[in-house]
Order: C-alpha cells, then structure tokens, then sequence
C-alpha cells in the first residue's frame, strides 16, 4: 500500500496551477530533510504539457502532467541505493545530502522528473511535498487544482481509479512500477469528412468501419450532422476505413496512426 | 445605516487571524498586478509582515477556494526586486534617457505635479491635460474623479475605439438599456444550489478563452463547473483550444467576421421559426425591420464569408432556438474589430430573440453598486468644460471618454486646442494598448508634462514621464472591488507594506484635495470607500471588511417587474421600455439601427489586391496563463512558462514557407513589423496566424525602451476606429513572415 497520485487528462484544462503551486512550496524554502530550495526557473518537478493533435480542421487540445512517478521499484534507487530511499509511505526521497554531487541520477531517471542544482551540486526532483504529508495535508499541487484533476492518498482510497488507469510510458511500467495513475491519457484519433462531391454536400448517416489492419479489430461509427465521423481512443495502427451511405458506391481508404493522430480529410462517395 | 436586504456567507474566522505563526487576511483579489476578477483570498505574511503565501479562500463563492497561477506567484509581484519604491523626476528635456532619474520625496513629487497641472490649467486651459489609464486595475472611478474634478473632460485609455469591453457595454446600452452577462449563478452565495438557479443547456463561449483570460468579472472555470452540471458548449473562435476539443461544435471564424457569423444565425432563427414568438412580441422592438435585414445573410454567403461550414451554421443556431436557457460568454474579441457595435448587437440579438434574457442560466443584468463604467463624479465637470471632450462632436456615442484616435490626431495637429500635459496611471500603453505605437510616441514625446504612476518602470515610462510615482499592488493597500461583471461587496485588505509606495486611490484623493478640495472631503481613502458603499449596501467600509463577500438582493425577470427602469415601469431602460432589435439610441447618433457586417479592412474579403503580398490573416492578443497583458515578464517562474513572444502558425504553411519551428520571424505588413519566435501547431488553421501581445523585455535595453518597437505587435495595427467609434482592427491584420537575419 502507500501513498499514490491519481492524475485524470479528462479535467486538465492546462491551468498550470499545480506548476505554479509547487514554486511557490519549494522556492527559498527549505523542507530538509526531503529538499533543499528548488531553483526559480530551469527545473520542473510538476510540469504541464499541451498537447495538440491532428491536422485542421480536426485537431483536439490535451494536457500531460509529468511528475516524479514515485516507482514502486525506482531506477533512481537503483542508481544509487545509498542517496535515493522510499519512506514507509511510499513517496521517493532523493536525499540532499547523500545526493551531493550526483549527478548521473538525473540521467537515472526514465521520466526526465530528476533536475541538476548547479548552484547546490545536488540532484532535486518532487518529493510528493513530504512536508505537507507528515503535517497531515494535502501536496500543494494537488490543493490549487481547480477541478480535481489531481488526486493524492493511501492506495486503497482509489481502487476502481487505479483499475481504469494507464502508466505514462506503458513500456516501462513493469519495470517500474510507477505510482502516478493516470486516467484518459490522450489517444489518437482517426477521423474524417464523407462528401457528396457532385452535390458539394456533406454526407449524414453513413456508415464508417476502421479495420485495424495489424490486429484485424473493427470499429464502427456513423457520420454526424457535420459528415464527420470520430474514432477517438483508437490504437496506434494502420487502418483500413470503408465508407458506406444508401445510394452511394463504397470506399476504403488507408490511414496510419502510428505517429500521430489522423484526420483523413474529405472522403467523397459516388452515386451508384 | 440599515439593512438593505444583502446577503453573506458564513465565516468561520475573523478576517484576519494567525495560524502557525503567520498571519492569515481573508479579502479580495484586485489589482495591480492587472486582473479582471477580484478573487476570494487568503494573504499569508509574517512576523515582518512580509507576503509569503497565497491561497484562495474557500469560503468565497465566487472563485470557491481556486485561484489562477497570477495570484499563486503574487508574492513574486509583490516582493520582486525590480519593483519602483520611491518617486523619482526627471526633467522633460531629458526625455527617454535612462541615467537622468532624480529620488525625491511624496511631498516634492506631489507639490511638482500639482503646480505643473495648475500653470497648464492657468495658461490653457484644465482641457489641455489628458487622463489616461490601461486596463485591469482598480482605478476607474477614482482616475475619472481626479480627472472630473480638475476640470479636464479628457479621461481615456490609449485605445483605438477604446477596443475593449466598454463596446459591448455602451452597445447594449443601445439597445438593452443594461448590460448582460451570462448567469453562471455568480450573484447567489450558494452559487449551483441555488433553488431559483437552473443549469444553462448550451453555452455559447464566443471570442473568448475563458478559462486562460478570466476576463471582465467571469471566472473561466465556471464553464467548467457548468460542463460537470451538464452544459454543452458550442466554441466560436478562430484557435482550436481546450474548451473547444470539448465543444459539441466548434465554429472556426475567420478573425473580424463574427458579426456575419451572428447574422446567419440569426437568418435560420428567423426563417425557420424558430424565435420566442412571445418574448419577441411583448419585450421586443424592431423585429420586423431585424427580420428583413438578416434576409441579406442566408447561411452560403456566411459560410463563404466567416469560413464556417453551413452545417456548423445550422447547428449552431438551431441548437441555440432549442435549448432552454442558452447563454453566452464573450469576449474582448467582439470589440477588437473595427464594427464592434454592430458585432456585439448581432451577437446579443441572437440571445435576446431566444428569450434568453433575465432568465435564470441565461443573460442576465448584472448587479452594479457603482456603475463603474461611466466613471464617478462626472457632475462635477461644469458645463463648459463637457463641451471641450475631445471627439464628442465627431462619435456621440462617447458620453463619458474623450474618444482616443481623435486624442492622438488632436495631440498630432493641435486643433481644436493642444495638449500640454498628460496623467498616466498604471497603463504602459507604448507595449500594450496603443495602436500604432510609434505614431502615439512621436505625438505625445513633446508635450509639456507627462506624470506617471506603475509598479514597475516601463518602456512607457521611460520614454516619457517626468515624474514617476510608485503604485502599490494590492497586498498593500485597502480597497473595495466595485468592477467588471456582476457586483458584490468586496474589500481588499492591506497586509504589507513595499518602500515608499502608495495605492492608486491614495495617490488620487492626495492630488484631488489639492486640485478640487470640495470635490474630495474625505480625509482617508477608507473614508471615501464608506461614502462610494453606505447607499447600497448600508455598511461602511470597516464593516465589509468584516463581513465581505456581501450579495445584493438579487431577482429573475426584472423587466416584468418594473426594476430595470429609474421610473419603476415594466421593460427595458430603454427609449421604447423594449429591447430595441432597431435602436433609436443609435438612430438618434446617425447611426444604422439594426447589425450588419462590414468586412474587416484590411483582410481577404476587402483588399484581395493585397493578398499576394501579405497572403495570411493575422489576429492578436492571444492570452497566456502567465501574464497580465504587458506585466508579469520580470517574474521569472512565470515568464519560464512562456519565455519568448510567439506566432503561431500551422505547419502546412511553415511548410510552403520553408520555416520551422523555433525559427524567429518577422511579423511584417504595410504598416509596421515586429518580431516573433514561431510555434508550429495544428491548433491555427492554415490561412492565418495567431499571436500574443504586449511584448517588452525588462532585461532588454532601457535606452531602446526595452526592446519594445521591436517587438509590439501593433506596429501592424492602424487606429482605425468604426462608425461610432467604437471598435477598432486589433484582431485583424494580414502579414506575412520572414526569417530575421542576424
């Protein structure tokens, strides 16, 4: 058990409270023994960043949080048992006076959550605000949040969260064991237009199927009252979109979503 | 003094308490630095009664217990080390050059400024001295007093068409009588519970990113709070943003065209019938002639014209006629083109014949206990003097503001009389507001004498003041927040102190008593604050500290009920008792009563000629979380989350021009140019950019006014004001890029 962060993308709106927040914790104050002062600029341990996807007009606004992940079995630890400790909440402790002059950690973590002190000779990163936690409250980030998008407490006060969540960088997790659960982590979309081009109208009703051509999964939508249609939360694959609408011959069209997210543009059926 | 019927929230402590060694004041949040809100805080100081932490004050229902990451850096503000502490002088021969400032005392400073203004006042004229001031901070009615009471007509903002809110208030007074603002349940203390509150169905956020700009008394987050509660948002905004990746629709306009945008709406209300046949009937005036005008507008031309699909068109409208109730937030978007007036009258039009007004979750007019807007004591400007406000004759519909493009072309020929002498409180207008801002640097450099007041120096105030007075932010003064949006009673609850400066209002009623005694009997500012808030809300200042945030008594449907109008008949303050759809206010100043649309000049749909040259649509002013207009880039932790001043362009046109991201450009077009770090994102539709403002840099040179030509984008912009006016092409340019050669 122990302390986890939850993090939900869905009610970010990128405010920057929580990076605000944690200067205004840790600038010239010292909270040893978790951390010397955080310098006003050049490190970010809580940072938020925008997200913005797709190619116009179909591109959506998202927010990341990257923060120390707090790992259940952390590469900073790892790197240096002697200067790196988890307390028996669980919140990672990089030791400011053992850390002193260590600078191979920051590269020690997969995050990019560790940062340099020039002028201290230390490595810094969040320390889940220890200070606040023992004195019984809330991390500051977690306290401006305007919509709760950040949660903190005991591991056993979040279970359907910690079911639904994802890890930041899913290939490190089992390694890991990150204790930042995040929920509606932004995905790709595949979207697109269906046209009448002869009647220069948008096409309502029709049919879209998505064939995930490396799995063979198929999804299935219908066009708005734009012509629109939206998969969103889709893998990131080659598909294989066919379009179908009463009267019209069917198209396929190919997409990828490995690199990003795709809108596909302008599909334009034909009469039959 | 008695009950006049408000209401309060429980407190659980006094306004001021300590808790674990600091001292901890309960107040309101307004300004300097610049806000537009006036948030419920918590001050934080220690034993040296030094700032150190800020929190927002749960108990307040306006903002909840949030805040936004401005007031959470304050004590960076107000703390920094840059800031101005003590009046200097500088003799006006030596103008722009930075090692001639001279520390003297209040009492000099104060005998200097008032013996300067009375030799101008004696030799010319009290006309011939301005009084200026920017945007966002708490110093309206007592800048309008000093200004009023010296006997100059003359109070402004270097504005072109004073471009910002006072469009839209002046345009519904034209025709509502009152302004409007969306109910967002802000006027009840128990807020979303209210039992006479209902959840607004769709809100229409228009020209606005609310949630970054927190702008003219609307807490963004409260669109949040609504969305939670189950509101659909529709976006009309040229930028993809957040709130926009969660609309049910979002409306990309082409930047200036919103007026048509609104009157194609307004077209498919009309004919498909869709109109609150009776609120249209009993409240409304002019319809018919409205109905004939939107049949100039049907939905393909709009389309071709804003850059919106018909089908968005459609829904857009046909979702408004059919929500119940729907509402709108706009934004300074609306006033930032050059036909404002008949923008936001189209756009208001749309929620009027809805019946979208006095409704619960609907329009609603906002409480007001000085209205605010108007400014305060303009009775005190005889007659004659009323008469020399410059631009009256040209714009009627400036009733209280000298009207600014006419000040400059005034301070440029002299005619019908000169300016000497110009009050500038905390506007740093050479990087923020002013078009064309070295046309305005190059009319005003040579005036006489030039007072100045800012917490910071400025490239304003390097370029131009004489004397300089140290502002102070709100921490360390007292005040009430009698501003934008619905009122309530608010103090602001002095906790610190930073050298030698004094607030805006102090500093004023200390000119006031030496210019107009009579006119300022107060000994103290507190004094003044009891007299501007005993009538409505029966306390005196002392007292609201105590028990602040105080609710007016607040009710629906106030034209049913005869308490919109001074003469307590039913309907609007307005010539017809209606909504007047045909204003006669307008009417009467010459004006075309009813909306219309008038392309943006210059643009793709009204100089094509110059689209080869300058082949993209240019719109400013994009907000940042970080900073208040042209403040906030001395405050590193801030200025760290927006480091550089941007454009933002999509990456297909990069593309064609064979730039990258990162790459720094300059922004050019036939008026001026400026510099700009590009940022390659979807987020921009190929055909235009986007960019913020109020560029300077405070570690830039102070001899080159720090930078600032260099970078203020409104070397592109003209003062251009519209037929009334009001309204200028802030939003609307077109440019193009080029890389900037080392």
């Amino acid at each position: 058990m122990g302390k986890v962060f939850v993090f939900d993308h869905a009610k970010c709106n990128g405010c920057r409270n929580c990076q605000i927040a944690c200067k205004d914790e840790h600038v010239d104050n010292d909270w040893s023994p978790w951390a010397k002062p955080q310098p006003d600029t050049g490190q970010f341990w809580n940072r938020i960043e925008e997200r913005v996807c797709g190619q116009v007009p179909k591109v959506k606004v998202s927010y990341v949080l990257h923060m120390c992940q707090h790992c259940g079995d952390a590469p900073c630890m790892a790197a240096a048992p002697d200067a790196v400790y988890r307390r028996d909440d669980g919140l990672v402790i990089v030791d400011p006076e053992k850390a002193k002059g260590r600078r191979e950690l920051v590269e020690a973590c997969p995050y990019g959550a560790i940062f340099w002190n020039e002028e201290l000779e230390i490595p810094q990163k969040c320390t889940g605000c220890a200070h606040l936690v023992d004195a019984g409250e809330m991390p500051h980030c977690v306290d401006v949040c305007p919509h709760e998008a950040i949660w903190f407490g005991e591991e056993g006060e979040f279970p359907a969260e910690i079911a639904a969540a994802e890890p930041l960088v899913p290939e490190r997790a089992a390694v890991d064991k990150p204790r930042v659960y995040y929920l509606n982590l932004p995905k790709r979309f595949l979207a697109g237009i269906v046209i009448d081009p002869e009647a220069d109208e948008v096409i309502t009703g029709a049919k879209v199927t998505a064939e995930n051509l490396d799995t063979g999964d198929v999804l299935t939508t219908e066009t708005d009252e734009f012509g629109d249609f939206w998969f969103l939360r889709v893998a990131e694959a080659s598909w294989r979109v066919y379009v179908e609408a009463d009267g019209y011959l069917t198209r396929a069209v190919d997409a990828s979503t490995v690199d990003e997210d795709r809108n596909i543009g302008p599909i334009g059926l034909y009469e039959s | 003094m008695g009950d006049k019927g408000y209401l309060f929230v429980d407190h659980e402590k006094p306004f001021r308490y300590e808790d674990e060694g600091l001292t901890v004041t309960r107040g309101s949040a307004w300004s300097g630095p610049g806000c537009h809100l006036g948030c419920g805080v918590l001050l934080y100081t220690d034993e040296n009664d030094k700032l150190v932490k800020v929190e927002g004050d749960p108990e307040n229902p306006y903002n909840q217990g949030r805040l936004c990451a401005r007031c959470l850096a304050l004590p960076e503000v107000t703390n920094h080390e840059d800031r101005l502490l003590y009046p200097m002088k500088r003799d006006p021969v030596y103008r722009g050059q930075t090692d001639k400032w001279e520390r003297i005392s209040w009492d000099e400073a104060y005998d200097l400024v008032e013996r300067k203004f009375k030799e101008i006042k004696q030799d010319y004229g009290p006309e011939a001295v301005l009084f200026m001031q920017g945007t966002g901070r708490d110093i309206s009615p007592y800048i309008t007093r000093l200004c009023w009471s010296f006997g100059s007509p003359n109070f402004s903002l270097f504005l072109s068409g004073a471009a910002c809110y006072v469009p839209r208030v002046i345009g519904l007074a034209g025709t509502v009588g009152a302004f409007l603002v969306p109910d967002c349940s802000q006027v009840h203390p128990d807020r979303y519970d209210n039992p006479d509150y209902r959840i607004p169905e769709t809100i229409f956020v228009w020209g606005n990113n609310c949630v970054v700009s927190n702008s003219d008394g609307f807490f963004g987050h409260w669109v949040v709070d609504l969305m939670k509660r189950g509101s659909k948002i529709v976006v009309i905004d040229p930028k993809v943003t957040w709130l926009a990746s969660k609309a049910v629709a979002h409306l990309r306009v082409r930047p200036g065209t919103d007026a048509a945008l609104a009157l194609g709406m307004l077209n498919v209300i009309i004919n498909e019938d869709l109109y609150d046949h009776d609120f249209v009937d009993k409240w409304c005036y002019g319809f018919d002639e409205l109905r004939e005008r939107v049949q100039e507008y049907p939905v393909e031309r709009v389309a071709d014209i804003t850059w919106v699909p018909e089908e968005k068109i459609l829904l857009a409208a046909r979702l408004l006629a059919e929500s119940k109730p729907a509402t709108l937030e706009w934004g300074v978007a609306v006033d930032m083109t050059k036909e404002a007036i008949p923008a936001g009258q189209a756009i208001s039009t749309l929620f009027e014949i809805t019946g979208n007004i006095e409704v619960p979750g609907g329009m609603i007019v906002p409480p007001e206990i000085l209205k605010y807007v108007g400014g305060w004591g303009k009775d005190l400007l005889p007659a004659d003097a009323a008469e020399k406000r410059i631009g009256q004759e040209k714009y009627p519909l400036f009733a209280s503001e000298a009207q600014p493009d006419c000040i400059v072309e005034q301070l440029e020929t002299g005619e019908p009389y000169r300016i000497h002498g110009a009050w500038i409180q905390t506007s740093n207008f050479l990087s923020c507001m002013a078009a064309d801002p070295q046309r305005l640097y190059r009319a005003i450099k040579d005036i006489d004498f030039i007072a100045y007041v800012d917490l910071f120096m400025t490239p304003t105030a390097m370029a131009l003041a004489d004397v300089i007075l140290p502002a102070a932010t709100f921490p360390e003064r007292n005040g009430i927040r009698l501003g934008d949006g619905a009122q309530r009673g608010e103090t602001i609850n002095k906790v610190t102190s930073v050298g030698e400066c004094k607030s805006d209002m102090e500093i004023n009623l200390e000119l006031g008593r030496r210019f107009n005694p009579e006119a300022w009997p107060w000994d103290t500012v507190e004094e003044m604050f009891t007299f501007l808030l005993e009538d409505d809300t029966g306390m005196t200042f002392e007292e609201l500290q105590q028990k602040a945030p105080a609710y007016p008594p607040f009710e629906y449907r106030r034209h049913e009920k005869g308490m919109l109008r001074k003469d307590g008949a039913v309907g609007f303050n307005t010539t017809t008792g209606r909504i007047e759809l045909w204003s006669t206010f307008y009417h009467n100043a010459g004006l075309d009563p009813l909306p219309y649309f008038e392309e943006p000049t210059p643009g793709p749909g009204s100089t094509p000629e110059l689209m080869e040259e300058y082949p993209l649509v240019l719109t400013t002013g994009a907000r940042t979380w970080s900073m208040f207009h042209s403040e906030h880039r001395q405050v590193k932790r801030m200025r760290a989350l927006h480091p550089d001043p941007l454009i933002e362009v999509n990456p297909q046109t990069l593309e064609k021009l064979g730039m990258r991201d990162g790459d720094w450009v300059w922004v050019e077009n036939q008026y001026g140019r400026a510099k700009r770090k590009v940022l390659a994102t979807p987020a921009i539709d190929p055909r235009m950019c986007s960019t913020d403002h109020a560029w300077w840099l405070p570690e830039g040179d102070p001899g080159a006014f720090y930078d600032v030509f260099d970078l203020n984008i409104n070397n592109l912009v003209q003062w251009s004001p519209g037929k009334s006016g009001f309204g200028s092409n802030y939003k609307t340019a077109l440019c193009k890029l080029y890389l900037v050669e080392e």
